[in-house]
């Protein structure tokens, strides 16, 4: 190959318009095509996902913009033909994802922090606790859903919001274990000898230097936790069941978003199709307000 | 040998036969050397000789580390600090330490300062204002950050953030200051703000630095030990050091043969 690219500027030597410069040899030609086609193939496989998420979203705004009225926010949902709302569900879905950040952050947050700070330990256990901590990360979560039935609704008898929330928990820790620990990885070992150089108490480095210092990515991990299980279906279906009527007990069967949407969408009423567009809209929405959350929190905090 | 033994000043920590070991690697050897009262001891050398391995076991820093031991004495108050029975926090109070990278807090410049305090004294919210105005003045950093004492460390500038990084450790009053190649990071009008600032500070406190300027320790200390391989060559006034050194190594190492 070089060999040949010699020969070719070797053979054009001129000396100031040889190929070298000019790159007009037959190597320098193939090397521009070559450039050429990469070039094209990264575009369209952009063009192309960029018009997958935008075909997905116009969709979407196009079947539940209609449901956004006044009625779907304060009415429960009700048999076909009734003109019910989604009140039930959105309100259990805010119920369900936030206990299920409330449980499982706090969880995944100390997992995170012995993980990234505990490192004096045996590094066998560690690894193992990141093992599992990584393999729950992409267990499927209809098994998710599966184990809390069987721990918790077999053994109480009945469906419940708890029980929602719990599977959707085990969600949320993984997330927040990987992101807590990798954030706090990231804080300089120099900053934590400066603190234990003070003086200062293993628990007070963790909670006032080192958390501190990574506080922004730890927020956003658990954003993004809450992001992910508030799409979630499957976790919910052995565990919260569903349900027509307002309820906000969680010791109760308890309406969410997805499961709604999961019955309505395959539905053969025209109401009950509309409302799951705009139950998909409005959880689109809410995740896509969670990064923006995001992104203005990070963007504020880096001037 | 040593200096201390032939000045009437006592020494504020003694070492005796000290050993420290990486897991298997050897990297101090049987060390004797005394930190005068009140006087900047300079430690130089080339890397890696163990001047750094040393300032760690005066404050016992390479506890956090598993595998790495000390073993000798290290008398400080009448006491062997290498001993089980320390109190590691207030050791660590009591012999401050400073970085070769600033490293300040991510929080204010006034609670930077008042972080170590509060971990060993409870003051009321004058005296804490008055210890910060205190220690910031000392380290002439006062008329730069009087006006935003509680804005966020970061935006200070490096030779600042050395200098407030200074301000909190003498904040804990510490009787001995560690300082680890503290300029090594900072342009040269720093650096001489930190040397002035130094010779300011030896009226109260013990001061060991180590660097690899030897104009910095020819300037600062009073007493210079010259580490070569685990080992203290020789340890002597900085004038007789850099004149008259006793050594062939020493010599060697101050005129640039090796280094």
């Amino acid at each position: 190959m070089a060999g040949r690219e010699n020969a070719a500027a070797v053979a054009t030597s001129a000396p100031c318009a040889s190929g070298r410069w000019q790159g007009d040899s037959l190597s320098d030609m193939r090397r521009r095509m070559v450039d050429r086609v990469a070039t094209g193939l990264c575009w369209l496989a952009t063009i192309l996902v960029l018009l997958m998420l935008f075909s997905i979203l116009f969709v979407l705004v196009r079947n539940g913009l209609g449901g956004l009225r006044w009625v779907t926010f304060v009415h429960v949902t009700l048999p076909p033909g009734q003109g019910g709302g989604l009140a039930n569900a959105i309100v259990g879905s805010l119920i369900q994802t936030g206990l299920a950040v409330l449980i499982g952050a706090p969880v995944g947050l100390l997992v995170g922090i012995y993980l990234a700070e505990f490192t004096a330990t045996d590094g066998r256990f560690i690894n193992l606790v990141r093992f599992i901590s990584d393999l729950l990360l992409s267990a499927p979560s209809i098994l998710v859903g599966l184990f809390i039935y069987m721990i918790v609704v077999v053994p109480t008898g009945h469906f419940s919001g708890m029980a929602g929330a719990l599977a959707l928990s085990m969600l949320v820790v993984p997330v927040v274990v990987r992101t807590t620990e990798d954030m706090l990885r990231l804080v300089p070992l120099s900053m934590r000898e400066a603190a234990i150089a003070l003086g200062a108490p293993r628990w007070r480095v963790i909670l006032f230097v080192c958390l501190r210092a990574a506080r922004d990515g730890v927020a956003t991990g658990i954003l993004l936790a809450l992001a992910r299980v508030s799409g979630e279906t499957a976790p919910l279906l052995f565990t919260s069941l569903g349900n027509m009527n307002w309820s906000v007990s969680p010791a109760a069967p308890m309406a969410s978003l997805p499961v709604t949407i999961y019955q309505y969408a395959g539905a053969a009423y025209e109401d009950w199709t509309a409302l799951a567009w705009t139950g998909a809209l409005l959880i689109t929405a809410g995740i896509l307000m969670i990064n923006i959350t995001v992104r203005l929190g990070l963007g504020r905090n880096r001037k | 040998m040593t200096v201390a033994e032939k000045q009437p000043v006592p020494a504020a920590i003694s070492v005796r036969n000290l050993d420290f070991y990486y897991g298997a690697n050897h990297a101090l050897k049987n060390i004797s050397i005394d930190f005068p009262q009140g006087q900047v001891t300079g430690m130089i050398g080339p890397s890696g000789c163990g001047k750094s391995t040393l300032l760690r076991v005066l404050n016992r820093m390479y506890d956090l580390y598993p595998g790495q031991r000390a073993t000798g004495e290290v008398i400080f108050d009448g006491c062997n600090i290498l001993g089980p029975k320390v109190n590691l926090n207030v050791l660590r109070a009591r012999v401050g330490m400073v970085f070769q990278k600033p490293t300040p807090f991510p929080m204010s410049i006034y609670d930077n300062i008042a972080f170590g305090v509060r971990l060993h004294e409870r003051l009321d919210r004058t005296a804490m204002d008055a210890r910060v105005e205190d220690v910031l003045k000392r380290v002439a950093l006062w008329p730069e950050v009087r006006d935003r004492l509680h804005d966020s460390a970061a935006a200070l500038s490096g030779g600042q953030q050395q200098r407030l990084c200074i301000a909190r450790t003498i904040a804990t009053r510490p009787e001995v200051v560690l300082l680890d190649e503290p300029t090594s990071a900072l342009d040269p009008v720093s650096t001489a703000r930190i040397e002035e600032l130094l010779d300011e500070l030896k009226a109260d406190f013990t001061i060991a630095i180590v660097t690899h300027n030897l104009q910095q320790a020819a300037r600062c200390a009073d007493q210079v030990a010259f580490f070569y391989m685990g080992e203290v060559v020789e340890v002597d006034s900085a004038d007789r050091m850099f004149t008259a050194p006793r050594e062939n190594r020493t010599q060697d190492y101050i005129t640039g043969r090796f280094g």
